[in-house]
């Protein structure tokens, strides 16, 4: 992660002299005072790992930190699959728009994930549509676009 | 004055205003709930109501929505951990924790009440510092103001993570939080940077989907992963209890809340850097009142005082916010340049005008500020068990609807589904930043505050050329940052010696 962030500096700080001095000014400084903590941050974790002083114990952010009481095999596999379902969702916008996309989502994941009763699943998809529409549709007009299969479906002329 | 501010109070208690500021705290307090719904887009969106109000009138409706919604955007950092206000992420470092062991309902009852104190010093710093105010923001210029912004980066990058290799890691998140605010057009030139060819980015990218993203995806994740509530498998207890506790602990510790108060203050006079200063600064302070190693080390895993400083910066910075924007015309954020629009459509000039002729209506302001918070407080502690019990209902349930909020959210900050991808890019990013033990909280200060910082570096440099680094005024703020990051390399060496030598203790 350090070695990412050096790179990303060093591309910063190259882009940065192509352009004009007041543009590059704060890039130029940044990038380079972000170049030299990486540095110092990889060159302390590299003494540390390859010998020289005994281990330290990993350094604690004041963050929160991701659960450990979870078979690393399985945090991995849940992990990819929430990521999974969160691309998915807005895939489903994409293609559905909000309108159908929010319940179809809700439900879905309710029941295909969750496994939960067709009670719960279908109250909390209308819950979660009545909710959505309410607020963002109907009181606040907030314009949605519309999904790519509806348009796709509009231009060839299937409703409208 | 002590008509006016008599005055004041009267005219918020007629019965329009009254309502009026019912209303509008109604408004603000789903307002600050909802990620996405900022309270300045909000206050926007209420502008063109206020048409056929009178000024007093609109003034209680307007600040009776905008003065809530720090209070109330706290209550989604402690419950699900996802900011409500982009001012209220700091209350999630231990606020969430808190709710994940089964103390929401404490977290809560501190948080509200913390808020409700802060208001209140807000509000009266607003009134009887109005007068003698006008020299304070006027010696702050371009270079002192670029070092409150590096003053508030290191307060939260020494706060990130224990010893040297902590700092170092809030400095390298605080330095790309600046990198990330790069993209889009520079304020000085007008030149495309980083944009890759994207229309989407020329103005850069967007606070809510970022901040929401950053902190709500990999809280998402992990709440998959555990396959539990909130609160995990942790008893509940008697949430009224813990709520009794939460504000009881905020007298117990309350100095410290007042202290973070007048953080919040002195932090919100000065335009442009506001809650995304104050939070952290004042968060910064909290920890520093730790008086061991080891209740350090408790802090972003739920210490009391964690939710308490944050919660009271976060509203005092409100009142004092409206100092430069009432007395001076000069708006002390976003949300106060919207107000101005008010001031406007009203028929009234920000400026010395509203200290003399339209003083009373000044102080109605104050009263606003005082009453909607005591209201809404009030109205919070009411529904607080049932708002703590959500921490209780199954993550299956929880994560549609959680995700839902994140999605809209974030897209209702542009109206642009380029949003979404954002939101999943720095989702992405914050989950490898939590993993690999980066801290975000420097990362979204230096964001938030990026392209403030660059405009003030540069007017800086422009003006003054190299000898802005010799200001007194930037001399004695950097002495302040390099002495709180090593405070606490000094106050563990002074323990170690003080350990070492068994007579002494």
């Amino acid at each position: 992660m350090t070695l990412c962030f050096a790179l990303i500096s060093i591309g910063v700080i190259v882009q940065s002299l192509r352009w004009p001095f007041k543009t590059a000014l704060f890039p130029v400084i940044i990038g380079s005072c972000a170049l030299i903590l990486s540095i110092v941050e990889f060159s302390m974790s590299l003494y540390e790992t390859t010998g020289g002083r005994t281990k330290k114990k990993k350094q604690d952010a004041m963050d929160f930190k991701l659960s450990e009481g979870v078979d690393p095999a399985v945090a991995r596999l849940r992990t990819w699959t929430a990521f999974g379902w969160i691309i998915g969702f807005f895939f489903l916008i994409v293609l559905f728009s909000f309108n159908i996309g929010i319940p179809l989502f809700v439900l879905l994941y309710l029941k295909l994930h969750g496994k939960e009763k067709w009670l719960i699943s279908i109250l909390m998809t209308v819950g979660a549509w009545i909710f959505f529409w309410g607020l963002f549709i109907w009181l606040l007009d907030t314009p949605m676009p519309q999904g790519w299969l509806i348009r796709g479906l509009h231009a060839i002329g299937i409703g409208s | 004055m002590w008509d006016a501010f008599i005055g004041g109070l009267l005219i918020n208690l007629q019965f329009n205003s009254f309502l009026y500021m019912l209303v509008g705290c109604a408004i603000g307090f789903w307002v600050g709930i909802l990620p996405g719904l900022g309270g300045g887009t909000t206050l926007a969106l209420m502008l063109p109501f206020i048409y056929k109000m009178s000024p007093e009138e609109a003034f209680p409706f307007l600040l009776g929505m905008h003065s809530v919604v720090a209070t109330t955007g706290d209550i989604t950092s402690v419950l699900f951990g996802i900011p409500g206000e982009a001012t209220t992420v700091a209350t999630i470092v231990d606020g969430y924790p808190l709710a994940k062991k089964g103390e929401a309902g404490r977290a809560l009852g501190a948080v509200l009440m913390s808020s409700l104190v802060g208001a209140l010093f807000g509000a009266s710093f607003l009134a009887f510092t109005i007068p003698i105010v006008r020299p304070l923001v006027l010696a702050f210029g371009s270079p002192e103001m670029f070092m409150l912004i590096i003053l508030g980066l290191t307060c939260i990058s020494t706060l990130s993570g224990h010893g040297k290799r902590g700092l170092m890691l809030g400095l390298m998140s605080g330095a790309f939080g600046f990198m990330i605010s790069l993209v889009g057009q520079d304020r000085q030139a007008g030149v495309l940077r980083f944009t890759f060819g994207q229309l989407y980015l020329w103005n850069g990218l967007s606070i809510i989907p970022v901040m929401v993203g950053l902190f709500a995806i990999p809280e998402i994740v992990d709440l998959a992963v555990r396959g539990t509530a909130i609160a995990g498998n942790v008893q509940l207890g008697k949430l009224g209890k813990g709520v009794r506790e939460g504000i009881k602990d905020t007298f117990r510790h309350f100095w410290l809340t007042v202290r973070c108060s007048i953080i919040g203050s002195l932090i919100g006079i000065l335009p442009g850097l506001g809650g995304g200063v104050a939070q952290w600064v004042s968060y910064a302070h909290a920890t520093q009142s730790a008086k061991t190693e080891e209740e350090r080390a408790n802090f972003g895993k739920g210490d009391i005082r964690g939710v308490l400083g944050p919660g009271a910066a976060n509203n005092s910075k409100e009142g004092a916010g409206l100092i430069p924007t009432v007395a001076f015309g000069i708006p002390a954020g976003s949300g106060m340049a919207i107000l101005m629009g008010a001031f406007f459509l009203l028929g009234l000039v920000p400026g010395p005008d509203m200290l003399t002729k339209h003083l009373k209506l000044t102080y109605s302001m104050v009263w606003t500020i005082a009453i909607s918070n005591v209201i809404i407080v009030a109205v919070c502690l009411l529904f607080i068990n049932r708002l703590a019990k959500l921490t209780t209902i199954r993550g299956n349930l929880m994560i549609p609807i959680v995700l839902l909020l994140c999605f809209i959210g974030a897209y209702t900050s542009n109206n642009d589904i380029a949003d979404l991808i954002v939101l999943m890019v720095f989702g992405g990013i914050g989950y490898f930043m939590v993993k690999y033990r980066f801290p975000r909280p420097p990362f979204i200060l230096g964001f938030i505050l990026g392209k403030l910082a660059e405009t003030y570096l540069y007017s800086s440099a422009t003006r003054y050329g190299a000898a802005w680094l010799l200001r007194p005024k930037v001399l004695i703020i950097l002495a302040i940052a390099v002495a709180f990051a090593v405070y606490p390399f000094i106050q563990k060496r002074f323990r170690k010696e003080v350990l070492s030598e068994p007579d002494k203790i």
